[in-house]
Protein backbone atom coordinates (compact mmCIF):
# COMPACT_ATOMS: atom_id res chain seq x y z
CA UNK A 1 0.00 0.00 0.00
CA UNK A 2 1.18 3.40 -0.73
CA UNK A 3 1.62 6.13 1.33
CA UNK A 4 -0.89 8.50 1.91
CA UNK A 5 0.58 11.90 0.45
CA UNK A 6 -2.39 13.70 0.89
CA UNK A 7 -1.44 15.67 3.58
CA UNK A 8 1.90 16.40 2.21
CA UNK A 9 0.14 17.61 -1.24
CA UNK A 10 -2.45 19.87 0.48
CA UNK A 11 0.39 21.34 1.57
CA UNK A 12 2.31 22.45 -1.45
CA UNK A 13 -0.89 22.86 -3.46
CA UNK A 14 -1.90 26.88 -3.89
CA UNK A 15 -4.92 27.47 -2.02
CA UNK A 16 -7.69 28.80 -4.32
CA UNK A 17 -7.54 33.33 -4.21
CA UNK A 18 -5.32 35.41 -3.38
CA UNK A 19 -2.49 35.40 -1.68
CA UNK A 20 -2.60 37.19 1.99
CA UNK A 21 0.89 38.04 2.42
CA UNK A 22 1.39 39.53 -1.41
CA UNK A 23 -2.06 41.59 -0.26
CA UNK A 24 -0.47 42.74 3.19
CA UNK A 25 2.75 43.45 1.54
CA UNK A 26 0.81 45.36 -0.92
CA UNK A 27 -1.18 47.47 1.68
CA UNK A 28 1.97 47.89 3.81
CA UNK A 29 3.63 49.88 0.69
CA UNK A 30 0.75 52.08 0.46
CA UNK A 31 0.63 52.94 3.88
CA UNK A 32 4.32 53.92 4.17
CA UNK A 33 4.00 56.07 1.28
CA UNK A 34 1.24 57.47 2.23
CA UNK A 35 2.90 58.71 5.32
CA UNK A 36 5.43 59.92 3.25
CA UNK A 37 4.00 62.58 1.22
CA UNK A 38 1.95 63.60 3.98
CA UNK A 39 4.78 64.27 5.72
CA UNK A 40 6.53 65.88 2.51
CA UNK A 41 3.17 67.76 2.07
CA UNK A 42 2.86 69.41 5.32
CA UNK A 43 5.81 70.02 6.49
CA UNK A 44 6.17 73.67 6.15
CA UNK A 45 8.72 75.32 2.97
CA UNK A 46 11.60 76.38 5.04
CA UNK A 47 13.53 77.58 2.15
CA UNK A 48 12.63 81.13 2.73
CA UNK A 49 11.96 81.82 -0.92
CA UNK A 50 10.15 85.15 0.25
CA UNK A 51 13.25 86.33 1.32
CA UNK A 52 14.84 86.91 4.80
CA UNK A 53 14.28 90.31 5.60
CA UNK A 54 13.32 91.35 8.83
CA UNK A 55 11.20 94.62 9.47
CA UNK A 56 12.87 97.17 11.77
CA UNK A 57 12.92 96.53 15.90
CA UNK A 58 13.09 92.47 15.59
CA UNK A 59 15.11 91.39 18.37
CA UNK A 60 16.04 88.11 19.81
CA UNK A 61 16.98 86.29 16.41
CA UNK A 62 15.06 84.54 13.82
CA UNK A 63 11.82 85.10 14.42
CA UNK A 64 12.19 87.32 17.90
CA UNK A 65 9.61 90.08 18.10
CA UNK A 66 9.27 93.57 17.05
CA UNK A 67 11.32 95.97 20.13
CA UNK A 68 8.75 98.47 19.80
CA UNK A 69 9.83 101.74 21.80
CA UNK A 70 13.69 100.75 21.75
CA UNK A 71 14.16 105.01 21.02
CA UNK A 72 11.87 105.59 24.31
CA UNK A 73 12.78 102.51 26.58
CA UNK A 74 15.03 103.07 29.43
CA UNK A 75 17.89 100.69 30.62
CA UNK A 76 16.77 99.48 33.57
CA UNK A 77 12.89 98.47 32.38
CA UNK A 78 11.47 95.28 32.44
CA UNK A 79 11.07 93.60 29.46
CA UNK A 80 7.53 92.80 28.29
CA UNK A 81 6.94 90.61 25.46
CA UNK A 82 3.33 90.03 24.20
CA UNK A 83 2.18 87.07 21.93
CA UNK A 84 -0.78 87.75 20.34
CA UNK A 85 -2.84 86.96 16.67
CA UNK A 86 -4.48 89.42 15.09
CA UNK A 87 -7.57 87.15 14.69
CA UNK A 88 -7.58 85.85 18.77
CA UNK A 89 -10.88 87.14 20.29
CA UNK A 90 -8.92 87.00 23.85
CA UNK A 91 -6.16 89.42 22.38
CA UNK A 92 -8.65 92.11 21.36
CA UNK A 93 -10.15 91.71 24.70
CA UNK A 94 -7.22 92.51 26.77
CA UNK A 95 -5.99 95.02 23.94
CA UNK A 96 -9.37 96.78 24.91
CA UNK A 97 -8.47 96.63 28.77
CA UNK A 98 -4.93 97.36 29.13
CA UNK A 99 -4.06 98.47 25.25
CA UNK A 100 -4.00 102.13 26.47
CA UNK A 101 -1.66 101.66 29.67
CA UNK A 102 0.62 99.67 27.62
CA UNK A 103 0.89 102.16 25.24
CA UNK A 104 1.33 104.98 27.72
CA UNK A 105 3.93 102.83 29.77
CA UNK A 106 6.01 102.27 26.07
CA UNK A 107 5.97 105.62 25.33
CA UNK A 108 7.28 106.56 28.84
CA UNK A 109 10.20 104.07 28.69
CA UNK A 110 8.87 102.22 31.20
CA UNK A 111 8.79 98.46 29.81
CA UNK A 112 11.00 97.15 27.01
CA UNK A 113 7.74 95.97 24.85
CA UNK A 114 8.25 93.43 22.56
CA UNK A 115 5.57 92.71 20.27
CA UNK A 116 5.00 89.20 18.90
CA UNK A 117 2.47 88.70 15.98
CA UNK A 118 1.71 84.81 15.91
CA UNK A 119 -0.26 83.43 12.91
CA UNK A 120 -1.74 80.14 14.08
CA UNK A 121 -5.17 81.07 13.53
CA UNK A 122 -4.87 80.87 10.34
CA UNK A 123 -4.37 77.03 10.29
CA UNK A 124 -7.70 76.87 12.71
CA UNK A 125 -10.08 79.54 10.62
CA UNK A 126 -9.03 78.24 7.45
CA UNK A 127 -7.36 81.74 6.01
CA UNK A 128 -4.95 83.93 6.07
CA UNK A 129 -5.95 87.43 7.53
CA UNK A 130 -3.59 86.90 10.84
CA UNK A 131 -0.49 86.03 8.49
CA UNK A 132 -1.74 88.92 6.54
CA UNK A 133 -2.38 91.34 8.78
CA UNK A 134 0.64 90.58 10.78
CA UNK A 135 2.52 91.11 7.61
CA UNK A 136 1.26 94.58 7.22
CA UNK A 137 1.78 95.15 10.83
CA UNK A 138 5.37 94.59 10.54
CA UNK A 139 5.74 97.22 7.28
CA UNK A 140 4.25 99.51 9.91
CA UNK A 141 6.91 98.94 11.97
CA UNK A 142 9.88 99.97 9.27
CA UNK A 143 7.13 103.47 9.41
CA UNK A 144 7.39 103.68 12.83
CA UNK A 145 3.88 103.20 13.44
CA UNK A 146 3.81 99.12 14.49
CA UNK A 147 1.87 100.17 17.89
CA UNK A 148 -0.36 102.49 16.24
CA UNK A 149 -1.41 99.69 13.45
CA UNK A 150 -1.74 97.09 16.30
CA UNK A 151 -4.06 98.87 17.87
CA UNK A 152 -5.75 99.60 14.53
CA UNK A 153 -6.23 96.19 13.96
CA UNK A 154 -7.73 95.10 16.93
CA UNK A 155 -9.90 97.68 17.43
CA UNK A 156 -11.68 96.44 13.87
CA UNK A 157 -11.61 92.93 14.83
CA UNK A 158 -14.92 90.67 13.71
CA UNK A 159 -17.16 90.27 16.75
CA UNK A 160 -16.38 87.06 18.81
CA UNK A 161 -18.95 85.22 17.07
CA UNK A 162 -17.84 86.59 13.44
CA UNK A 163 -14.29 85.25 14.21
CA UNK A 164 -13.06 83.81 10.90
CA UNK A 165 -14.33 86.75 9.19
CA UNK A 166 -10.64 88.42 9.03
CA UNK A 167 -9.66 91.19 7.32
CA UNK A 168 -9.68 92.05 3.21
CA UNK A 169 -6.41 94.63 1.89
CA UNK A 170 -9.02 97.98 1.55
CA UNK A 171 -9.26 97.14 5.83
CA UNK A 172 -5.34 96.54 5.97
CA UNK A 173 -4.53 99.73 4.20
CA UNK A 174 -7.60 101.62 5.91
CA UNK A 175 -5.66 100.58 9.34
CA UNK A 176 -2.42 101.77 7.81
CA UNK A 177 -4.06 105.22 7.82
CA UNK A 178 -5.28 105.28 11.23
CA UNK A 179 -1.97 104.36 12.19
CA UNK A 180 -0.96 108.02 10.46
CA UNK A 181 0.85 106.48 8.31
CA UNK A 182 0.40 109.27 4.89
CA UNK A 183 2.68 110.11 1.99
CA UNK A 184 5.65 108.33 0.88
CA UNK A 185 5.73 105.89 3.71
CA UNK A 186 2.33 105.48 2.82
CA UNK A 187 3.17 104.09 -0.55
CA UNK A 188 6.25 102.06 0.70
CA UNK A 189 4.07 100.42 3.48
CA UNK A 190 1.36 99.74 0.50
CA UNK A 191 4.00 97.92 -1.39
CA UNK A 192 5.10 96.17 1.54
CA UNK A 193 1.74 94.83 2.34
CA UNK A 194 1.02 93.74 -1.14
CA UNK A 195 3.88 91.77 -1.69
CA UNK A 196 4.01 90.08 1.53
CA UNK A 197 7.58 91.15 2.22
CA UNK A 198 7.39 90.07 6.06
CA UNK A 199 5.77 86.78 5.34
CA UNK A 200 8.95 84.24 5.39
CA UNK A 201 9.12 86.88 9.20
CA UNK A 202 5.97 86.22 10.35
CA UNK A 203 6.22 82.40 9.60
CA UNK A 204 9.86 82.53 12.06
CA UNK A 205 7.81 84.19 14.45
CA UNK A 206 4.94 81.54 14.51
CA UNK A 207 7.59 79.19 14.65
CA UNK A 208 10.05 80.61 17.18
CA UNK A 209 7.02 81.37 19.44
CA UNK A 210 5.65 77.51 19.28
CA UNK A 211 9.53 76.13 19.65
CA UNK A 212 9.15 78.27 23.06
CA UNK A 213 6.12 76.80 24.11
CA UNK A 214 3.76 79.30 23.72
CA UNK A 215 0.22 77.54 23.24
CA UNK A 216 -1.88 80.12 23.86
CA UNK A 217 -2.73 83.69 23.04
CA UNK A 218 -2.73 86.56 24.58
CA UNK A 219 0.59 85.43 26.44
CA UNK A 220 2.16 88.00 28.19
CA UNK A 221 5.97 88.06 29.90
CA UNK A 222 7.41 90.47 32.10
CA UNK A 223 11.32 89.37 32.54
CA UNK A 224 10.28 86.23 30.78
CA UNK A 225 7.69 85.15 33.57
CA UNK A 226 4.00 84.50 32.53
CA UNK A 227 1.61 87.08 33.73
CA UNK A 228 -0.91 86.85 31.45
CA UNK A 229 -3.29 86.68 34.64
CA UNK A 230 -2.30 88.75 36.77
CA UNK A 231 -2.43 92.26 34.32
CA UNK A 232 -5.96 92.13 33.44
CA UNK A 233 -7.01 95.62 34.55
CA UNK A 234 -4.20 99.28 33.79
CA UNK A 235 -3.85 98.99 36.91
CA UNK A 236 -2.55 95.29 37.54
CA UNK A 237 -0.56 95.82 34.70
CA UNK A 238 1.54 99.16 36.10
CA UNK A 239 1.95 97.38 39.46
CA UNK A 240 3.70 94.53 38.03
CA UNK A 241 5.93 96.61 35.73
CA UNK A 242 6.73 98.95 38.45
CA UNK A 243 7.76 95.69 40.67
CA UNK A 244 9.35 94.23 38.15
CA UNK A 245 11.44 97.50 37.11
CA UNK A 246 14.93 97.21 39.29
CA UNK B 1 -18.76 29.61 8.35
CA UNK B 2 -19.87 28.40 11.44
CA UNK B 3 -23.36 28.89 11.60
CA UNK B 4 -23.68 27.07 14.62
CA UNK B 5 -25.55 30.26 17.11
CA UNK B 6 -22.65 31.25 19.39
CA UNK B 7 -20.21 31.64 16.53
CA UNK B 8 -22.51 33.09 14.31
CA UNK B 9 -22.96 35.97 17.13
CA UNK B 10 -18.95 36.27 18.19
CA UNK B 11 -18.90 37.20 14.34
CA UNK B 12 -21.90 39.86 14.51
CA UNK B 13 -19.85 41.35 17.78
CA UNK B 14 -16.74 41.19 16.25
CA UNK B 15 -18.27 43.04 13.20
CA UNK B 16 -19.57 45.80 15.71
CA UNK B 17 -15.98 45.72 16.87
CA UNK B 18 -14.86 46.22 13.35
CA UNK B 19 -17.08 49.23 12.40
CA UNK B 20 -17.00 50.88 15.64
CA UNK B 21 -13.30 51.33 15.41
CA UNK B 22 -13.20 51.68 12.00
CA UNK B 23 -15.95 54.07 11.23
CA UNK B 24 -14.67 56.35 14.63
CA UNK B 25 -11.05 55.91 12.59
CA UNK B 26 -12.22 57.25 9.41
CA UNK B 27 -14.22 60.15 10.47
CA UNK B 28 -11.23 61.27 12.57
CA UNK B 29 -8.40 61.04 10.61
CA UNK B 30 -10.59 62.56 7.35
CA UNK B 31 -11.31 65.95 9.81
CA UNK B 32 -7.87 66.42 10.56
CA UNK B 33 -6.22 65.58 6.80
CA UNK B 34 -7.26 68.83 5.19
CA UNK B 35 -5.22 70.62 8.13
CA UNK B 36 -1.84 69.56 8.93
CA UNK B 37 -0.58 72.27 10.27
CA UNK B 38 -3.69 72.14 13.19
CA UNK B 39 -2.81 68.28 13.44
CA UNK B 40 1.09 69.14 14.00
CA UNK B 41 0.23 71.64 17.38
CA UNK B 42 -2.71 69.16 18.48
CA UNK B 43 0.30 66.75 18.65
CA UNK B 44 2.97 69.09 20.04
CA UNK B 45 0.75 70.47 22.66
CA UNK B 46 0.70 66.99 24.66
CA UNK B 47 4.63 68.29 25.31
CA UNK B 48 5.18 64.65 24.74
CA UNK B 49 7.60 64.30 21.87
CA UNK B 50 10.58 66.62 20.44
CA UNK B 51 8.89 69.47 18.68
CA UNK B 52 10.03 68.53 15.04
CA UNK B 53 9.32 64.63 15.24
CA UNK B 54 5.79 65.91 16.96
CA UNK B 55 5.12 67.70 13.78
CA UNK B 56 5.74 64.77 11.59
CA UNK B 57 3.54 62.62 13.77
CA UNK B 58 0.90 65.39 13.48
CA UNK B 59 1.15 65.42 9.30
CA UNK B 60 1.01 61.42 9.11
CA UNK B 61 -1.51 60.04 12.03
CA UNK B 62 -4.35 61.44 9.80
CA UNK B 63 -3.74 59.29 6.87
CA UNK B 64 -2.65 56.34 8.93
CA UNK B 65 -6.10 56.62 11.00
CA UNK B 66 -8.10 56.89 7.49
CA UNK B 67 -6.08 54.00 5.41
CA UNK B 68 -6.71 51.82 9.06
CA UNK B 69 -10.25 52.80 8.94
CA UNK B 70 -10.99 51.78 5.95
CA UNK B 71 -9.02 48.49 6.29
CA UNK B 72 -11.25 47.73 9.18
CA UNK B 73 -14.68 48.88 7.72
CA UNK B 74 -13.90 46.79 4.76
CA UNK B 75 -12.49 43.65 6.85
CA UNK B 76 -9.40 43.56 5.19
CA UNK B 77 -6.46 42.15 7.33
CA UNK B 78 -8.78 43.16 10.03
CA UNK B 79 -6.04 40.99 12.90
CA UNK B 80 -3.36 43.52 11.56
CA UNK B 81 -4.89 46.61 10.91
CA UNK B 82 -7.01 46.48 14.21
CA UNK B 83 -3.76 45.49 15.88
CA UNK B 84 -2.65 49.29 14.34
CA UNK B 85 -5.73 50.78 15.56
CA UNK B 86 -5.38 49.76 18.64
CA UNK B 87 -2.23 50.67 19.38
CA UNK B 88 -2.99 53.93 18.08
CA UNK B 89 -5.86 53.64 20.58
CA UNK B 90 -3.38 53.23 23.12
CA UNK B 91 -1.18 55.90 22.66
CA UNK B 92 -3.45 58.36 22.46
CA UNK B 93 -4.55 57.10 25.75
CA UNK B 94 -1.56 57.15 27.18
CA UNK B 95 -1.06 60.75 25.61
CA UNK B 96 -4.08 61.85 27.39
CA UNK B 97 -4.08 60.42 30.73
CA UNK B 98 -0.17 61.56 30.72
CA UNK B 99 -1.30 65.26 30.11
CA UNK B 100 -3.96 65.12 32.78
CA UNK B 101 -1.64 64.03 35.23
CA UNK B 102 0.42 66.94 34.17
CA UNK B 103 -2.60 69.33 34.71
CA UNK B 104 -1.71 70.01 30.98
CA UNK B 105 -5.05 71.98 29.78
CA UNK B 106 -5.47 70.61 26.11
CA UNK B 107 -8.20 69.65 23.48
CA UNK B 108 -7.01 66.02 22.63
CA UNK B 109 -7.54 66.83 18.78
CA UNK B 110 -8.79 63.52 18.77
CA UNK B 111 -11.19 64.88 15.99
CA UNK B 112 -9.43 68.29 14.69
CA UNK B 113 -8.83 71.19 16.66
CA UNK B 114 -6.37 70.94 19.62
CA UNK B 115 -4.29 72.69 21.78
CA UNK B 116 -4.34 74.85 24.48
CA UNK B 117 -7.68 75.42 26.37
CA UNK B 118 -9.14 76.79 29.29
CA UNK B 119 -8.96 74.69 32.46
CA UNK B 120 -12.66 74.29 32.50
CA UNK B 121 -13.05 73.63 28.89
CA UNK B 122 -10.94 70.20 29.19
CA UNK B 123 -12.76 66.93 29.21
CA UNK B 124 -9.95 63.87 29.91
CA UNK B 125 -12.27 61.75 31.30
CA UNK B 126 -15.03 61.58 28.09
CA UNK B 127 -12.28 61.41 26.07
CA UNK B 128 -10.19 58.11 28.16
CA UNK B 129 -13.14 56.08 28.10
CA UNK B 130 -14.36 56.93 24.56
CA UNK B 131 -10.44 55.64 23.98
CA UNK B 132 -10.38 52.89 26.27
CA UNK B 133 -13.72 51.50 24.85
CA UNK B 134 -12.43 51.82 20.78
CA UNK B 135 -9.15 49.34 22.82
CA UNK B 136 -11.12 47.11 24.22
CA UNK B 137 -12.87 47.09 19.89
CA UNK B 138 -9.12 46.60 18.66
CA UNK B 139 -8.48 43.68 21.08
CA UNK B 140 -11.59 41.55 20.61
CA UNK B 141 -10.36 41.63 17.00
CA UNK B 142 -6.75 41.08 17.40
CA UNK B 143 -8.10 37.66 19.81
CA UNK B 144 -10.74 36.68 17.17
CA UNK B 145 -10.19 38.82 14.22
CA UNK B 146 -12.73 36.47 12.20
CA UNK B 147 -15.84 38.55 11.55
CA UNK B 148 -18.98 38.59 9.31
CA UNK B 149 -19.27 40.14 5.88
CA UNK B 150 -15.70 41.03 6.30
CA UNK B 151 -13.58 41.14 3.03
CA UNK B 152 -11.33 38.58 4.22
CA UNK B 153 -13.72 35.74 4.47
CA UNK B 154 -14.31 36.36 0.76
CA UNK B 155 -11.08 36.72 -0.08
CA UNK B 156 -9.10 33.87 2.01
CA UNK B 157 -11.85 31.61 2.85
Amino acid sequence: MRPDASKKLAAVTPKKGPNPVIIGAVVAVVVILAVVVAILVGRPDSSGTAGNSTPVGVTGGKGGGIFVNSDTAKSNAPTLDVYEDFQCPGCAQLEAKVGAELTSLAKAGAVKLVVHTLSFLDDNLKNDSSSRSANAAACAADAGKFLEYHGAVFAAQPPKEQEGVGYTDAQLTEFAKTAGITGAPLTTWQKCSDSGQYDQYVTDVQDASSRAKINNTPTVKLNGQDVTQTVQTPEALAAAVKAATK
Amino acid sequence: MDLSGGGRRADLVGLLARLVLGVVLLVSGGLKVTSPAVSARAVRAFQILPYDFAGYVGYALPVVEILIGLLLIMGLLTRASAAVGGLLMLAFLVGIISAWMRGLSIDCGCFGGGGTIGAAETQYGIDVLRDAGLVACAAWLVVRPRTAFSLDHRLFG
